[in-house]
C-alpha cells in the first residue's frame, strides 16, 4: 500500500514538482496546503501517513505545526521537515520539534522519505 | 768674622814678616838691621792684630780690614833691604804704599768709609804719590849716591838729581795741600764731636796727627837733610807704630763702642728722615739687620714706622730685644742681633742716647698708625672724595673709578674746569672759593653724565688750610626712586582708566554674551542678571527680582532643590562641575541650560557666585533627532536585509529548488516518457530563466554594479530604462564622490519607485546638478502630489541617508501640483 502524504508549502511551483516527484516514485499524495492553518485543517480531515512540511509559511513556521502534530504521541502522522534552507540553518529546532526527519528541499527523493518511514 | 780667616790673616801676616825680618837682617846695606827688623815686626803686627780685633769686634765696618791691609803693606818696604837690584827697587818704590793705606784707613775711622768726595780725594793722592810718584822719581834716581851699599836701582833711566830734585817738589806741591786737608777733616770732625766721643776720637787722632806732622816733617826735613830726615823717619814709624795701640787700648775698654755711640750722636745732631735713625743705630751697633719696634700707647703694641704692628721676637732666638726707655715710660724696642749681647754696655749707650731720637719717630709712627687708621676709615666711607686748591685744582682723589669722569692719574693737576662741563665746574669752583674764605661747609649738587648714564651727586665742600675738601655722594639712585615713584603713580592712574575701560567692556561683555549669567550671594539670592537670562526668562533685573533665590526664579518647580543644594555647595566649598537643570521662564516654556558655578569676589570684595548657563534645548533636540536618525538608519538597514534575505528565499531560491527537482524527475523519466520529460525541462528553462532575472533585480536592489563602475548617470539611464515611466533626465557629467553618487542614485530610484506606485504621473523630470561644492537632486512629477515624508519607511530613510552626508531633503508635495523631491548633498 502507497504512503498518505500530505504536502505543505506556500510555493506552487514546489507543490506540483514535489507531488509529481513523489508520485512517480510511488508515493499517493492525498493533499496539499499552503498555510499552517490548512496544513492542521486537511491532516485532521485526510490523516495522513507523513506530512512534507515546509519551514517557512505565510502563517507560521513548520516547527510550531511539527511540534503541534506531534504532541499525542504515535497517534499522529510522520512529520518530514522540508526547506530551500539547510537543515544548520535552524539549529536545534529540527531535533526540538518533534518531527522524524528533515530534508532539503533539493535533495527531496521518494527513497529519502522511505527512509524515514522504515 | 771666623777662625779660619782670622788664621789665614795671621798665617799671611807671619809669612810678610818672616820674609821681611829675613830680607832685614840679610841686608848688606842696612845699617842697623836688629832695629829696623823690629820696627817692621812692631809696626806689621800693631796692625794686623790691631785690625784683626777691630774686625771681630765690628765686621760690617771697614775700619778693621783697612788696618789689617795697613799691617799687612808694611813688610813691603822691608824689600828696600834686599841685596838684589830688583827686589831692592820693588822695595825703593812701594816701600811706603802703607802709608797711603794708613791715611785711608784714618780718614775712614771710624765708619770704615771715605764719607765725603773731598776725603776720597786726598786718599787718592796719598796712593797715586806712594805708588806713581815714587815709580817716577826712581827712573831718575841713582840710589848709590845716598847709599853706596845698596843695589843699584833697577828702574834708572838717566841719573838725574834734579829731576828727582823736580819731581819731589811736585810731589810735595800736591802731597801738602792734601795732609793739610785731612788735617782740617780730622780737626772738623773733632769740632763736631761731643766729649764722650771726643774721648774715643783723641788717642787716635792724637797719634795720627803726630805721625802725619811727623810725615810732613820728615818729607821736608828730607829735601834739605838726610840725617835729620832719617832721625824723623824713626821716629814717625814708632809714632805710627803707637796708633793700633791706642786702637786697642780704647777698644778693649768699651772706647770704640763708645766712639759708634759718639757718631752715632753726631748722627743724630743733623736732621734726618724717618728711617734714617734706624740706619744710624744699625751703624753704630754694627748689626744692619736691627729692627726698630716703637711703642704705640693707644693699641699698647709695637709697631714700625708705617704703622704695621710688629711682634717682639721670642728671647731664645737669633734676635734680641733691648727696650729703651725715657722717663720710666717705654718708647721703643731694639730688635737686634744675638751677637751684641758680649756688648751690652755698647746697646744701652745706643739705646739711651737715640732715646730722645726714637721717642720722636715714636710719635711719627703712632701718627702714622693713626693716619692709616684713618685712612682705612676713609677708604671704608663710600663717598667721592677730592682735594682742591682754591682755583679748582685737582690734587687727590678717592673714590671708585667708575664714578670719575676720567682716571685719577689724569684727574690730579687738572683743573674742575678741563675735566667737567662749564656748568657743573663753574659752581663748583665757586663753592670751593667760598668754603676757603668764609670757612663754612658749602654744599651743592650737580648732574654729570658718566658712561652715558645720568648721575646725580651732592658735594659737600670743607675747607682744609689753604685747600678744600670734597665730599662727594651720589644720590641718582634717590632720584631714581623719585622719578620711579612718579612713573608708578603715573601707571597706577593709567591702569585705574584701563580698569574702568575694562569694567565697561565687561559689562558690554557680559550683557551681550549669549551666555546667561546671574551673580548671587554665597545663600543663592539673586544680585544681578544678564541680558540674555533676561531674555529667557522674560524677568527684569530690577529691585523686585533682586533679593529673590536664583532657584526659585528661573529653576522649574522640580529640580528647585537640586539646584539650591549645588549652588549652596559650591558656595561652601568651591569648586563645581556642569549641571544641566531644566530653567523656566514667566511665560511657562521650558529650557534645558548647562551650567556651572564659579565663587568669585566683587569690586567690593564681596564673595559671590557666578552662576552661568547655557540654553542647550536645541542642542538636546539636534542630538536626540541625530540619535533617531542613527536608530532609523540602523533599523532601514535592517529591513533591507530582511527584505533581501526574503526575496532570495522566496524567488531564486525557490525556482531553483523547483529546478532541481523537475530536473532530477526529468532524468527519471527521459527513457520511459521522453515527452514528459521534454516538458519537464521546458518548464525548467523557463523556471531558470526567470530566477536569473529575479536575481539580477535583486543585485541591482543591493547596490547597482554600474552605479560604482560608470558612475551616477549612466546608472540612472539604466534605471530610467528599465523604468515603465516617461522620463526627462538633465545629469551632470563628471562623477561625483561615491557616497554623494550612491545617496542620489537611492534618491531618484525610490523617489522614481514612490512615483511609478502613487503619483499617476505622466512624466517625471530628474536632474542632478552641481551648484556650488554641493550636488543638487531633483526629481519633479505631474502627478496628483500629496506624499508626506513623515509617513511611510521610504521617504524617511531617504531623508536619514541625506543627512547622514550633511545634506538636507525636501518635499513639496501639495495636492493637485505633483511632487518635487530635491535633496542638496555636499560634495566635500
Amino acid at each position: 500500500m502507497a504512503y498518505r502524504v500530505i504536502i505543505v508549502d506556500d510555493h506552487p511551483s514546489f507543490r506540483a514538482t514535489a507531488k509529481e516527484l513523489l508520485v512517480a516514485e510511488g508515493f499517493e499524495v492525498v493533499g496539499e496546503a499552503a498555510d499552517g492553518r490548512s496544513a492542521f485543517e486537511k491532516v485532521l480531515e485526510l490523516k495522513p501517513d507523513l506530512v512534507l512540511l515546509d519551514v517557512q509559511l505565510p502563517d507560521t513556521d513548520g516547527f510550531s505545526i511539527a511540534t503541534e502534530l506531534c504532541k499525542h504521541n504515535g497517534s499522529g502522522p510522520i512529520v518530514v521537515l522540508t526547506s530551500s534552507r539547510d537543515a544548520a540553518d535552524f539549529g536545534p529546532l529540527v531535533g526540538q520539534c518533534g518531527a522524524s526527519a528533515f530534508v532539503p528541499k533539493a535533495e527531496l527523493t521518494g527513497a529519502a522519505l522511505r527512509a524515514v518511514l522504515r | 768674622m771666623r777662625r779660619l780667616t782670622v788664621a789665614g790673616i795671621v798665617g799671611l801676616g807671619l809669612l810678610l814678616s818672616t820674609g821681611a825680618v829675613i830680607l832685614v837682617l840679610a841686608s848688606e846695606h842696612e845699617d842697623n838691621p836688629i832695629f829696623t827688623a823690629t820696627a817692621f815686626l812692631l809696626m806689621a803686627w800693631a796692625f794686623i792684630l790691631g785690625g784683626i780685633v777691630a774686625w771681630r769686634r765690628r765686621p760690617d765696618n771697614g775700619f778693621g780690614l783697612l788696618m789689617t791691609a795697613v799691617g799687612m803693606t808694611v813688610p813691603i818696604g822691608a824689600l828696600g833691604a834686599a841685596n838684589d837690584s830688583f827686589p831692592f827697587t820693588l822695595g825703593y818704590v812701594f816701600g811706603g804704599i802703607f802709608i797711603a793705606v794708613f791715611i785711608h784707613a784714618l780718614l775712614a775711622f771710624p765708619r770704615g768709609y771715605l764719607e765725603t768726595r773731598l776725603v776720597f780725594t786726598i786718599v787718592t793722592i796719598a796712593y797715586l804719590i806712594l805708588t806713581a810718584g815714587s815709580l817716577l822719581t826712581s827712573f831718575f834716581d841713582n840710589v848709590e849716591d845716598n847709599c853706596a851699599d845698596c843695589p843699584a836701582n833697577a828702574f834708572l833711566i838717566v841719573d838725574s838729581p834734579n829731576a828727582v830734585a823736580a819731581i819731589n817738589v811736585l810731589l810735595i806741591a800736591v802731597g801738602l795741600p792734601a795732609l793739610a786737608a785731612s788735617l782740617f777733616v780730622f780737626w772738623r770732625r773733632w769740632h763736631a764731636a761731643s766729649r764722650p766721643v771726643r774721648r774715643v776720637l783723641a788717642p787716635v787722632y792724637l797719634t795720627a796727627a803726630v805721625t802725619l806732622a811727623l810725615l810732613a816733617l820728615t818729607l821736608l826735613v828730607g829735601t834739605f837733610s838726610e840725617d835729620a830726615g832719617l832721625i824723623l823717619f824713626w821716629i814717625l814709624i814708632f809714632c805710627f807704630a803707637a796708633v793700633p795701640f791706642a786702637f786697642i787700648l780704647g777698644l778693649l775698654s768699651g772706647r770704640l763702642a763708645r766712639a759708634g755711640v759718639g757718631q752715632l750722636v753726631l748722627d743724630l745732631g743733623k736732621p734726618h728722615a724717618p728711617g734714617e735713625l734706624r740706619e744710624a743705630l744699625a751703624r753704630a751697633l754694627g748689626d744692619p739687620t736691627l729692627r726698630l719696634a716703637y711703642w704705640i700707647p693707644d693699641t699698647r703694641s709695637f709697631a714700625d714706622l708705617e704703622g704695621n704692628p710688629i711682634e717682639l721676637p721670642e728671647p731664645d732666638g737669633e734676635e734680641l730685644v733691648t727696650m729703651v726707655e725715657r722717663e720710666g715710660r717705654t718708647v721703643a724696642a731694639l730688635i737686634h742681633h744675638r751677637s751684641l749681647e758680649e756688648d751690652p754696655l755698647l746697646v744701652e749707650s745706643a739705646a739711651a742716647t737715640a732715646a730722645l731720637a726714637l721717642e720722636s719717630e715714636r710719635r711719627h709712627a703712632a701718627l702714622a698708625k693713626a693716619q692709616a687708621r684713618n685712612r682705612a676709615l676713609l677708604d671704608a666711607v663710600p663717598d667721592l672724595m677730592f682735594r682742591m686748591t682754591r682755583d679748582g685744582v685737582y690734587l687727590e682723589v678717592k673714590g671708585r673709578a667708575e664714578d670719575l669722569a676720567v682716571p685719577p692719574s689724569e684727574l690730579i693737576g687738572s683743573s674742575a674746569h678741563e675735566i667737567l662741563p662749564k656748568d657743573v665746574a663753574d659752581p663748583l669752583v665757586e663753592g670751593v672759593r667760598r668754603a676757603i674764605d668764609t670757612g663754612e661747609i658749602v654744599t651743592g649738587e650737580y648732574r654729570l653724565e658718566l658712561d652715558g648714564r645720568l648721575r646725580d651727586f651732592e658735594a659737600r665742600i670743607v675747607k682744609a688750610g689753604e685747600e678744600a675738601v670734597l665730599i662727594v655722594r651720589e644720590f641718582t639712585e634717590r632720584n631714581t626712586a623719585q622719578a620711579e615713584l612718579e612713573r608708578l603713580h603715573l601707571e597706577l592712574q593709567q591702569r585705574h582708566r584701563e580698569l574702568e575701560h575694562e569694567r565697561d567692556f565687561a559689562g558690554t561683555v557680559v550683557d551681550s554674551t549669549p551666555s546667561l549669567l546671574c551673580l548671587v550671594t554665597p545663600g543663592g539670592y539673586i544680585v544681578r542678571f544678564n541680558h540674555s537670562l533676561h531674555q529667557l526668562s522674560g524677568r527684569v533685573d530690577d529691585d523686585l527680582t533682586k533679593g529673590n533665590a536664583f532657584w526659585d526664579l528661573f529653576i522649574a518647580p522640580e529640580e528647585r532643590e537640586a539646584v539650591r543644594r549645588r549652588v549652596l555647595e559650591v558656595a561652601e566649598e568651591g569648586g563645581g562641575g556642569e549641571y544641566e537643570s531644566t530653567w523656566i521662564s514667566m511665560d511657562g516654556s521650558r529650557h534645558t541650560v548647562a551650567w556651572t558655578t564659579t565663587p568669585l569676589r566683587d569690586d567690593k570684595g564681596h564673595p559671590r557666585l557666578l552662576i552661568c548657563g547655557v540654553d542647550i534645548t536645541d542642542r538636546k533636540e539636534y542630538e536626540a533627532e541625530l540619535r533617531r536618525s542613527r536608530a532609523r538608519l540602523l533599523e532601514a538597514s535592517d529591513v533591507e536585509r530582511r527584505r533581501l534575505e526574503r526575496n532570495l528565499h522566496d524567488g531564486a531560491q525557490q525556482r531553483l529548488v523547483s529546478l532541481s527537482l523537475a530536473l532530477r524527475l526529468a532524468q527519471a523519466r527521459v527513457a520511459d516518457d521522453p515527452e514528459g520529460a521534454d516538458r519537464l525541462l521546458s518548464q525548467a528553462a523557463e523556471e531558470l530563466s526567470q530566477a536569473l532575472e529575479e536575481l539580477r533585480e535583486l543585485a541591482r536592489g543591493i547596490h547597482p554594479a554600474i552605479l560604482s563602475d560608470r558612475g551616477l548617470g549612466p546608472a540612472l539611464e539604466a534605471l530610467a530604462a528599465r523604468s515603465p515611466l516617461v522620463i526627462e533626465m538633465k545629469l551632470v557629467e563628471e562623477r561625483l564622490p561615491e557616497p554623494v553618487e550612491a545617496a542620489a542614485y537611492y534618491v531618484v530610484s525610490e523617489a522614481l519607485t514612490n512615483v511609478a506606485k502613487y503619483a499617476e504621473a505622466s512624466s517625471v523630470a530628474v536632474s542632478i546638478a552641481r551648484v556650488n561644492g554641493r550636488a543638487v537632486v531633483e526629481i519633479a512629477d505631474d502627478g496628483i502630489g500629496g506624499a508626506d515624508p513623515t509617513r511611510g519607511s521610504g521617504l524617511r530613510g531617504l531623508v536619514d541617508r541625506v543627512e547622514a552626508l550633511d545634506g538636507g531633503l525636501e518635499v513639496e508635495s501639495a495636492p493637485g501640483s505633483g511632487t518635487r523631491i530635491r535633496a542638496v548633498i555636499p560634495c566635500g
